[in-house]
């Protein structure tokens, strides 16, 4: 049983979604308010915390925002369907994905399992050679990245992200690809968190020199992560 | 300071005015009193005083006596500055000395037998006239007072201060008057960006006029925007909340029914988790709707780079058409910038495709235009379907609206699309308009296009041609 924490205020959901998740090997712990969830959350180790933005007494944000000074455990967010502000901030601030709310169980168990099996494919375990490109290095064994020789702050998302790209730089790569190798799952339509990602990496890593991005949108294509001096 | 200020107007017209008062009374009183074809007239009761004057002299001095005379001088020296003189028939004087300026007008007199008076420059008036006293001798009174009534017009200088302090006057006045206009514009203009949280009280000092009364009445207005906004926007969330969380459960407990149904059970699960879905759908529209027209929503002044919003829209159509048979195809994708929230901007132009492949035939595209006219940014969909009748047309936008209930019900739509697409649209200071062309709707979508240089993407580097 894999143990995953649920943070939401509404205590006959929590029932619900207990009974559901049992039946697919989870194990489910809830928290009915922002302090309670974050002190749970940070005492325990869970495999994955599903956290609900609306919470009474602490905004999700904010447990967010303090759960991430502390603990990388994966954070799935449920937000208010039409809330794109939410939704954004929840990523910028480090959730890991984000599922709109009301929700069909069967997606959640969807979306915890990528996250999870993102999780443990990118632990200690799969060491790999380190990355040096245009002043970015990526250390895939301790899931750091330098810039320049600052280190930089990348959510599991985020690093992902950046591992892809670094590992095709000039090449497109899709944003279903991209969606599969940062949120191990396969793109949804209406689906822009892979975007609101994006950008979160560009904004961290800033511009070369001369103001050239670094990771260009192709239009209807997807992304490409360019060399300085490039042009595509 | 702008050419059509308030302050220049009322600078100006306070100027002017001033000016023009200056001026007109300047002359008035020139006209008045220096044009009179006969003065005498203009002196009214001074002349009638003067001849009493005149008579009453000549009477003192010729039945009691030229010490009596003298004292009567000297009394009307002391008492009123006024100098009398003298002189018999002959113009010969009587008291002594003369000044030459009385002699000469006696001399005139004598002449003349007619009453003459001098005004000289600095205001002081010579006046005589011939009295023949009771007695029968003739005399020549003359005598010099003040004039009181004469105006000779402003002199050069005087004129040059007039304007001066008129000015001066003008500008304060102006100043004084469009400073707190002027608070108060920015104070509105910030509340009208979304900071809902300026007043206007105290940029006001102690001011307790018509203007300050204006800005205490735009602060209550402002509170009770503020709050209405904000109980609107509570609402919003807790109605968000309140339905959807029911719908939450349900979902869940679908899920649960369904891992111990088979067969028969299995369909109306189904059945149930569409209406479920619908209902949510509709809820999220409602919502949408409602904070696009409470004012709740705001466009951020970012910058949006359309024809990739436009791309995002039709990528993800594409995603939904293609099960359907259905295909959405550019045809022309111009680079534009806009202002406004992309977000908002795709949900408006989402609705509005997505209207589009629910009604295209099957097998056939909704073709997309994005092209630049003049200062907006033009979207065009058109569909292959069956369109809409002409006399309906307009209110396709309006919520709820239905053409052809039957067809619309088994289409799936709830009739909220188009309205959120208006909504959004206007929201940006745009227009959507719908049309019928041949076999289809072509529905507009107009945006204005970003006036912002910044913003606009750099030219791509020109390669020279060898």
């Amino acid at each position: 049983m894999v143990s995953v924490l649920l943070i939401d205020d509404d205590t006959e959901l929590s029932k619900l979604l207990e009974e559901y998740l049992q039946s697919e090997q989870f194990e489910l712990h809830a928290a009915h308010d922002g302090p309670g969830g974050l002190e749970k959350a940070l005492a325990n180790h869970y495999s994955a915390v599903i956290l609900d933005v609306m919470l009474p007494g602490m905004s999700g944000l904010d447990v967010l925002k303090q759960l991430r000074q502390k603990s990388s455990v994966p954070v799935l967010m449920l937000t208010a369907r039409g809330s794109e502000l939410d939704r954004i901030l929840g990523l910028e601030l480090g959730a890991d994905d984000y599922l709109p709310k009301p929700f069909n169980p069967r997606e959640l168990v969807a979306r915890l399992r990528a996250i999870l099996r993102r999780a443990s494919a990118t632990g200690p375990t799969a060491a790999s050679q380190p990355v040096h490109m245009a002043g970015v290095d990526l250390h895939p064994d301790s899931r750091s990245v330098t810039c320049n020789g600052k280190p930089v702050n990348l959510t599991g998302a985020e690093f992902d992200l950046l591992y892809s790209f670094l590992r095709n730089p000039g090449k497109i790569i899709s944003r279903e690809d991209l969606t599969q190798a940062a949120l191990g799952r396969p793109m949804s339509p209406m689906d822009r968190s892979i975007d609101v990602h994006v950008s979160n990496l560009r904004r961290k890593l800033g511009p070369y020199d001369g103001e050239q991005e670094r990771i260009k949108a192709i239009r209807g294509s997807g992304y490409v992560y360019l060399l300085p001096g490039e042009q595509q | 300071m702008k050419y059509r200020s308030l302050f220049l107007k009322i600078f100006f017209c306070f100027w002017l005015a001033a000016a023009a008062m200056i001026g007109a009374l300047n002359l008035m009183l020139w006209f008045s009193f220096n044009q009179d074809p006969n003065p005498e007239r203009r002196r009214g009761a001074l002349g009638e005083a003067l001849n009493l004057y005149a008579e009453s002299a000549v009477q003192v001095y010729d039945s009691e006596g030229p010490q009596a005379f003298e004292q009567f001088v000297n009394r009307s020296l002391k008492e009123a500055g006024t100098e009398i003189e003298l002189f018999d028939g002959d113009g010969k004087s009587l008291t002594s000395p003369t000044p030459t300026e009385a002699n000469s007008v006696a001399t005139e007199i004598k002449q003349t037998q007619q009453h003459i008076s001098h005004v000289t420059s600095t205001g002081r008036m010579t006046w005589g006239r011939p009295v023949v006293a009771p007695s029968g001798r003739v005399f020549i009174f003359v005598t010099r007072l003040r004039q009181p009534y004469v105006f000779r017009g402003l002199p050069p200088w005087g004129i040059g201060l007039s304007i001066l302090a008129a000015s001066v006057i003008s500008y304060l006045l102006a100043l004084y008057l469009t400073s707190p206009v002027k608070k108060l514009k920015s104070v509105v203009q910030s509340f009208a960006e979304g900071n809902l949280d300026v007043r206007v009280a105290p940029q006001l000092g102690g001011r307790h006029d018509e203007l300050a009364d204006l800005g205490r009445e735009f602060d209550h207005m402002a509170e009770r925007i503020a709050a209405l906004i904000s109980s609107q926007k509570r609402l919003l969330a807790d109605i968000s909340h309140e339905l959807r969380s029911p719908l939450a459960r349900l979902t869940v407990a679908l899920e649960l029914a369904r891992k111990n149904t088979t067969g028969k059970g299995a369909a109306a699960l189904d059945r149930i988790e569409m209406e479920s879905e619908r209902v949510n759908t509709l809820v999220g529209q409602l919502l949408a709707l409602t904070r696009l027209e409470s004012g709740a929503e705001r466009v951020p002044p970012e910058t949006v780079a359309l024809e990739d919003v436009v791309q995002q829209v039709i990528d993800d159509a594409n995603y939904e058409a293609k099960p359907l048979h259905k295909e959405v195809r550019v045809l022309e994708l111009a680079q534009c910038v806009v202002r406004g929230s992309s977000e908002l901007l795709r949900s408006g132009i989402e609705n509005v495709v997505r209207n589009a492949i629910r009604y295209t035939a099957e097998g056939t595209a909704v073709e997309v235009t994005l092209t630049t006219r003049l200062d907006a940014a033009v979207v065009t969909v058109r569909d292959h379907g069956p369109g809409v009748p002409d006399s309906e047309l307009q209110h396709i936008f309006e919520p709820f609206y239905r053409v052809g209930e039957a067809r619309e019900r088994s289409s799936g739509g709830v009739g909220l699309g188009l309205s959120i697409a208006d909504r959004t649209i206007k929201l940006h200071g745009g227009s959507v308009r719908a049309e019928n062309v041949s076999g289809g709707l072509l529905i507009t979508i107009e945006i204005p296009l970003s006036q912002s240089p910044v913003a606009a993407k750099p030219a791509p580097e020109k390669i020279p041609v060898a």
